[in-house]
């Protein structure tokens, strides 16, 4: 899901690049509010360990592997704001040093991942997990919101790519959602999953308003 | 245990290397720009980019079997949109193949963007490898705060290439106890195990960062890094900033002819 330079026209990357840039800038003041001078070494290490966690390649129905794209884990454990920054600079690494993704369309990409999947990755969690009460409902809600979250921003990319006229509407949208809703079950898997081993190891670590 | 995910040519010597990092941020952004507003049908101003950033692949002396691999990334989003090109029925008809009931039709349209897409993101890839290949990752965050992008997104920036390699050595170590005592991996049923090994990674990265937090707070941290002025722009640098505009110049002049 990573735009690189070129399949976007200028009236939908220096758009994206403006809303992502405003929207971050606003997140790290939101953060930096509750963690002060924390922020900088906790949201640099478990940026880190997104980073790392992205490396891990796990097993998807059929012989293929994927690998994580932690959106709403990082909300989950870090809270929407953080979560979204910690994805937004991994965005940022994977572009200037991996060249996964394209420096032009990075402000898209972000808005994709960390706002889309990320911040309403959370929200979806945390409707849901207000109709779900207790540790079921935290990783039901978590699970659910995986694959909305993978969805919606595969979803975001194909709205985009089209607005670019790169390819049409009508056939990129079904394709994109219908292969992102395939990755999205590997997410949803694995996101409960490391959910549930922290909520039973340090569930204080779990994010709670 | 060995990295090479960063950095891994940022060593080398040579012209390219040594310009000023400030300059190769500004000329890359330039270069990438011009290559983006470039007409999809000039293919003039395509070879013109083509032959230049070959040229300072050369001079990097960056191996090309790594630009290549490094290029292969665009590769999955070009077949997608590859699939794509059936379905733009605008234009002029350049071939018509039908799949028993289902019919397809080509046009010159269609061919066009994919042809567009491709040469512009691999050259835009081609032009960020060379110049942030040649860049210690830590030289070019303290370029980005020369050219004063905001003071603590670049801390954070620099906190994290300092606990990939901690985070990232953590995982390894996990995952080869892992991989040493189950069999046959790469199974479904390995999933769980490979969810217990992240959530021991963010306890242990996150207990870490409080320790790390803890112990800079101690040293008389207050939220804020200062570090030694150390950029000189040469005059070397400045022409190659003239050279990267006159370059981008000339393709753009010669996409008109």
């Amino acid at each position: 899901m990573h735009i690189p330079d070129g399949f976007l026209s200028a009236n939908t990357w220096v758009p994206a690049w403006i809303i992502s840039a405003g929207g971050l800038g606003f997140c790290l003041k939101k953060v930096g509010t509750v963690l002060k001078d924390k922020t900088v070494p906790l949201m640099g290490v478990v940026s880190a360990f997104v980073f790392a966690a992205q490396m891990l390649n796990f097993p998807v129905i059929g012989g293929t592997s994927g690998h994580l794209l932690g959106g709403v884990l990082a909300a989950v454990l870090l809270g929407p704001y953080a979560g979204a920054i910690s994805i937004a600079v991994i965005l940022t690494i994977q572009c200037i040093i991996f060249q996964d993704g394209g420096l032009t369309a990075l402000g898209a990409n972000i808005f994709n991942m960390s706002f889309i999947g990320t911040i309403g990755g959370f929200y979806a969690y945390k409707i849901i997990k207000s109709i779900v009460a207790g540790n079921t409902g935290i990783l039901v809600s978590a699970a659910i919101a995986a694959w909305l979250s993978v969805v919606a921003a595969s979803s975001g990319c194909a709205i985009e790519l089209s607005l670019s006229g790169t390819s049409p509407l009508r056939v990129a949208l079904p394709a994109m959602a219908g292969i992102h809703a395939l990755i999205g079950i590997g997410e949803s898997i694995i996101t409960c999953m490391v959910v549930s081993f922290v909520l039973k190891v340090r569930p204080d670590l779990v994010y709670n308003e | 245990m060995h990295h090479p995910y960063i950095d891994k040519y940022a060593e080398l010597d040579s012209p390219i290397h040594r310009i000023d990092p400030r300059v190769k941020i500004i000329c890359a952004i330039l270069i990438i720009l011009g290559i983006i507003f470039t007409e999809p049908t000039s293919a003039v101003s395509f070879i013109c980019y083509g032959i230049f950033l070959s040229i300072l692949v050369i001079l990097s002396r960056i191996p090309v079997s790594f630009i290549l691999a490094r290029s292969s990334v665009v590769i999955p989003f070009v077949i997608m949109i590859a699939i794509f090109i059936p379905f733009v029925k605008e234009g002029k008809v350049a071939g018509a193949y039908s799949f028993g009931t289902l019919k397809l039709t080509v046009t010159y349209n269609g061919l066009v963007i994919l042809l567009n897409v491709l040469v512009k993101s691999y050259l835009s890839v081609l032009c960020m490898t060379v110049f942030t290949a040649s860049l210690k990752f830590s030289v070019l965050l303290k370029a980005f705060e020369r050219l004063k992008f905001p003071n603590l997104l670049i801390m954070i920036f620099s906190f994290m290439y300092r606990y990939i390699f901690v985070v990232i050595d953590e995982l390894m170590h996990v995952k080869q106890a892992k991989d040493s005592r189950t069999v046959g991996g790469g199974r479904l049923s390995h999933t769980k195990t490979l969810a217990n090994v992240l959530g021991v990674l963010f306890v242990r990265s996150y207990e870490r960062a409080e320790s790390v937090y803890i112990a800079m707070r101690s040293r008389g941290f207050n939220g804020t890094i200062n570090t030694l002025y150390d950029f000189r722009l040469r005059v070397a640098d400045i022409a190659f900033v003239v050279i990267v505009l006159g370059f981008v110049a000339i393709a753009r002049f010669s996409s008109a002819i």
